[in-house]
């Protein structure tokens, strides 16, 4: 892989790249964080589709990577989140956020952990000045190893099969959050069972040199199970039914908002369970006791909306048409039939079962048709099948 | 296990002063100093320029005053030297010099609007410096009395402080004297012990500021050191604080984020509620409290505050008795001054922000007998590496040699910001702990999140230099930390 830039190449490609050009036949690119991923192969609803029904195939290797050498490993990275993360076990995988010291969020992502020396989170943003920052006074360094490790999101009900298929040993015996090391068509891959789609699925993480590999042993069985490469599209399609939430998409996250009122606390979020007030000192740990305390002024819920037209960007009102919020993502849910949506509401709003309406402009055919919408303040979960949780693994 | 009200970590100036301020309150008080000797970075200088008058009736004490005149000699190296008489803050008087006449006139009104400038900061000098958005009705009074205190000098010169304040030192000289000489000697009090040259903004700042901490414009010899510091001690002694030497704080112990005890390196834990850090900033949190204590963005503004020392001490013994060529014997009791223009100065500052040793340093010094002290810079601080002593004395005996009459070197004694580091344990080996410049200033002293001598940790407070007002050896900081710590007490 050529991986350097230049006037006429301005974005990186990833391992995959070959691949994923080749299915790429709308040739419609999304940048994330400097490299090329595709934002559509062909059809979104049939790649999302794909990963409800059969498997998707996903490049996530832009994802950032940052492994954590030294005695201090598991000390940094438990002053670092907001989660007690001493007791992390090898090959567990922990969801984790971090929080500046005014309590507010600035990532999310997931803890690996190797050995009790060395662990690597994976996260969206970049956040490696953040995390050298909190390294400061540990025994522990922190290296930037994005670019040396490919990685696949294989999601779907029947990514365990497929993976069993191909030989992976005790593939369905893999408990979710925990990760280990297994043969991939002759490959040495690490694969963790998580995913960003709420469904069954693995991430798989492996050299750049095998990607190619890994990438056609997924499609080998494609007669019978047609497994599908699904785009960005899809995937925010998939991780909206799942309720996970996108920093600068649903918050703004606190290394990069510029206006103080737009930083969001974990318990804005709905994350309120990932905060444990008990453990050891974190960063934001003073703030987060005294914002306990306190009631929410606004709260990032889940919302059903009437009709069938996604509330995309719409502005959240309550019955005396008072604005109360703002909706961050929304879409027609094929799985659920139903209209959803994440949205900002008030404090008389952010119990579940309360009304609130939405206006939504929705455009048909060169003109806008203004929806009143009535909407239910619900779970942000909305997608949460019991084969995701399922030990074993359907196979 | 032995227990006290309060430890106070340090036994320089400013540790003591807030001993004295504790224990006068009825509070037992521990004070644990790393050296033999008490005072800290006090007991490089014989005299002092100012210790606070708030400290001074605070204490209720007198500290023996300096007689002798106060002459300040620029050494020019055509040998025209001029020198000054300093009388009080505005009273200069030429004694010798190659300036022209209307030079003088142009340096005298300079300083004039310094002096004018100094006293609208001074006013603000030796409180408890407000927080801006902290919604205190004292903080709130205070800001206010800042500006009013501003806007009173009158339309014409508040336009003019707000003109200079952030300018660089050369620009305003070059607008107003000719003279190289004159020039260096009021660029010399600007850039002295700072990160700053001539040219570098801020530089009329920090003048100010030195001027309001110190109460006149060259830093000239008010008080005796040695008088101060026994007086302070005699009251630790008074009101039984105990005092421990040639022992070292460790570590700070911390538990709820309050603090619970301090650990010595001679393995000693001694409980207590509440202490006060004399030690600077970075040290205190980096090394005593520990970064597993403190929020990742505190320890990112901990580690960004600058305190890179730049000043040498430099003591010289010669065998015969010094003479300055083409000087009157009596101007000898007084300060001189090598920093001859601004170019020179300049070149100097350049070779310190590249972390070189530059071979023309600017100096300061006073001369005893045959013996002269001196304040050397810029000899950067080097975080991994050391100076080669051998050639900063060949350096400043080059220069030396230019103005004094034949004579040999018996002795010397060089202290680098590194030596400073470790013999005082301050972080950089900074004069300050800390440099003065507009963001490290007032509220922001040492840095947002730890001002008004407090700290994220309860119980913990700061005293040192690194606090408003910064340096100076005024004694100040001590008492406005003990105060403050006085004033949660009675809350809590």
């Amino acid at each position: 892989m050529d991986n350097t830039l230049s006037f006429t190449k301005p974005l990186l490609e990833t391992p995959f790249h070959k691949r994923t050009f080749e299915a790429c036949y709308n040739n419609d690119w999304y940048r994330w964080a400097g490299y090329k991923i595709a934002r559509e192969y062909s059809n979104t609803e049939l790649e999302y589709t794909s990963m409800r029904n059969t498997a998707g195939v996903l490049d996530i290797t832009p994802m950032h990577k940052y492994d954590i050498k030294g005695k201090d490993a598991i000390k940094f990275v438990d002053k670092l989140v907001t989660r007690d993360v001493t007791q992390i076990k090898p090959n567990q995988v922990m969801y984790i956020i971090w929080c500046n010291e005014d309590g507010n969020v600035i990532d999310d992502g997931t803890v690996f952990c190797f050995n009790t020396n060395h662990l690597r989170i994976f996260c969206a943003e970049r956040n490696l000045n953040w995390f050298c920052d909190t390294a400061i006074g540990f025994d522990a360094e922190v290296n930037d190893v994005s670019d040396s490790i490919a990685a696949l999101a294989f999601q779907g009900p029947l990514s365990c099969k497929i993976l069993h298929l191909l030989n992976v040993k005790n593939i369905e015996h893999l408990k979710p959050f925990f990760f280990d090391s297994f043969d991939l068509n002759g490959s040495n891959v690490t694969i963790s069972r998580t995913g960003f789609s709420g469904d069954l699925g693995y991430e798989i993480w492996c050299n750049p040199q095998d990607a190619l590999n890994v990438w056609d042993s997924l499609f080998k069985f494609n007669r019978d199970y047609k497994v599908l490469p699904a785009g960005m599209n899809a995937l925010e399609m998939v991780r909206i039914e799942a309720g996970f939430i996108q920093p600068n998409a649903d918050f703004m996250s606190a290394e990069q908002a510029l206006r103080p009122n737009r930083m969001r606390t974990p318990f804005e979020l709905g994350m309120g369970w990932l905060v444990d007030l008990n453990k050891n000192y974190f960063t934001g740990k003073k703030s987060l006791i005294n914002l306990k305390n306190k009631s929410l002024t606004k709260k990032l819920v889940g919302l059903d909306i009437q009709g069938d037209k996604p509330a995309i960007g719409s502005v959240l009102y309550d019955k005396n048409k008072k604005e109360i919020g703002i909706v961050t993502a929304g879409m027609w849910s094929p799985s659920l039939k139903s209209n959803i949506a994440f949205g900002y509401v008030d404090k008389d709003h952010m119990k579940i079962g309360s009304k609130v309406f939405a206006e939504i402009y929705h455009p048909e055919e060169l003109e806008y048709k203004k929806i009143w919408a009535e909407c239910l303040v619900v779970k942000k979960q909305f997608f949460n099948p019991p084969r995701r949780h399922k030990v074993p693994a359907d196979i | 296990m032995k227990k006290f009200d309060v430890i106070i970590i340090g036994g320089g100036h400013n540790g003591l002063v807030a001993a004295c301020v504790l224990s006068k309150n009825g509070n037992k008080v521990l004070v644990i100093e790393k050296n033999e000797k008490l005072g800290g970075l006090a007991n490089y200088s014989e005299y002092l320029s100012n210790i606070s008058q708030e400290v001074l009736k605070e204490l209720n004490i007198t500290v023996e005053k300096n007689t002798s005149d106060n002459f300040v000699s620029a050494l020019s190296e055509d040998l025209n030297h001029t020198v000054l008489q300093i009388n009080g803050s505005k009273n200069v008087q030429f004694l010798q010099t190659s300036a022209s006449d209307s030079d003088q006139k142009s340096f005298i009104n300079l300083i004039n609007k310094y002096d004018l400038f100094a006293r609208t900061l001074r006013s603000f000098m030796f409180k408890k410096p407000p927080r801006v958005k902290s919604g205190s009705r004292s903080d709130i009074w205070q800001l206010f009395t800042m500006g009013f205190k501003v806007r009173l000098l009158g339309k014409k010169n508040m336009r003019e402080l707000l003109r200079v304040i952030g300018l660089n030192i050369a620009d305003d000289l070059e607008d107003n004297i000719e003279s190289d000489c004159l020039k260096g000697l009021i660029s010399n009090e600007a850039v002295i012990g700072t990160n700053l040259g001539a040219r570098s903004p801020g530089s009329i700042l920090n003048l100010l500021y030195n001027q309001a901490t110190n109460n006149s414009f060259f830093r000239i010899n008010k008080f005796n050191t040695n008088s101060f510091l026994k007086s302070i001690e005699d009251i630790c002694k008074k009101n039984n604080v105990e005092i421990q030497t040639n022992k070292k704080v460790e570590k700070i112990n911390i538990s709820n984020q309050s603090v619970n005890s301090v650990l010595l390196n001679t393995g000693e834990q001694i409980e207590t509620s509440a202490i006060i850090s004399n030690s600077d900033p970075k040290t205190t949190y980096l090394e005593l409290v520990g970064a597993s204590n403190l929020d990742t963005d505190f320890i990112r503004r901990t580690n960004n505050y600058r305190s890179r020392g730049t000043v040498a001490k430099v003591n010289i013994e010669f065998k015969n008795d010094i003479k300055i060529k083409n000087l009157e014997s009596k101007y000898l009791s007084g300060k001189f001054v090598y920093a001859p223009n601004i170019k020179y100065i300049e070149h100097a500052f350049n070779a310190n922000k590249y972390n070189k040793l530059t071979s023309n340093p600017c100096l300061e010094f006073y001369i005893n007998k045959n013996k002269i002290s001196a304040n050397v810079y810029f000899i950067p601080y080097l975080k991994k590496s050391s100076h080669d002593k051998e050639q900063i004395l060949k350096n400043i005996k080059l220069i030396l040699d230019k103005f004094i009459e034949e004579n040999q070197i018996l002795s010397s004694l060089i202290e680098t910001p590194n030596d400073i580091e470790s013999k005082y344990n301050i972080n950089g080996g900074h004069w300050s702990h800390g440099d003065l410049e507009i963001d490290q200033l007032l509220m922001m002293r040492p840095f947002y999140g730890s001002s008004q001598y407090s700290t994220p940790i309860n119980g913990l407070y700061l005293c040192s230099a690194g606090t408003h007002p910064g340096g100076g050896i005024t004694g100040i900081n001590g008492v406005n930390a003990a105060k403050q710590l006085l004033k949660d007490k009675g809350n809590g």
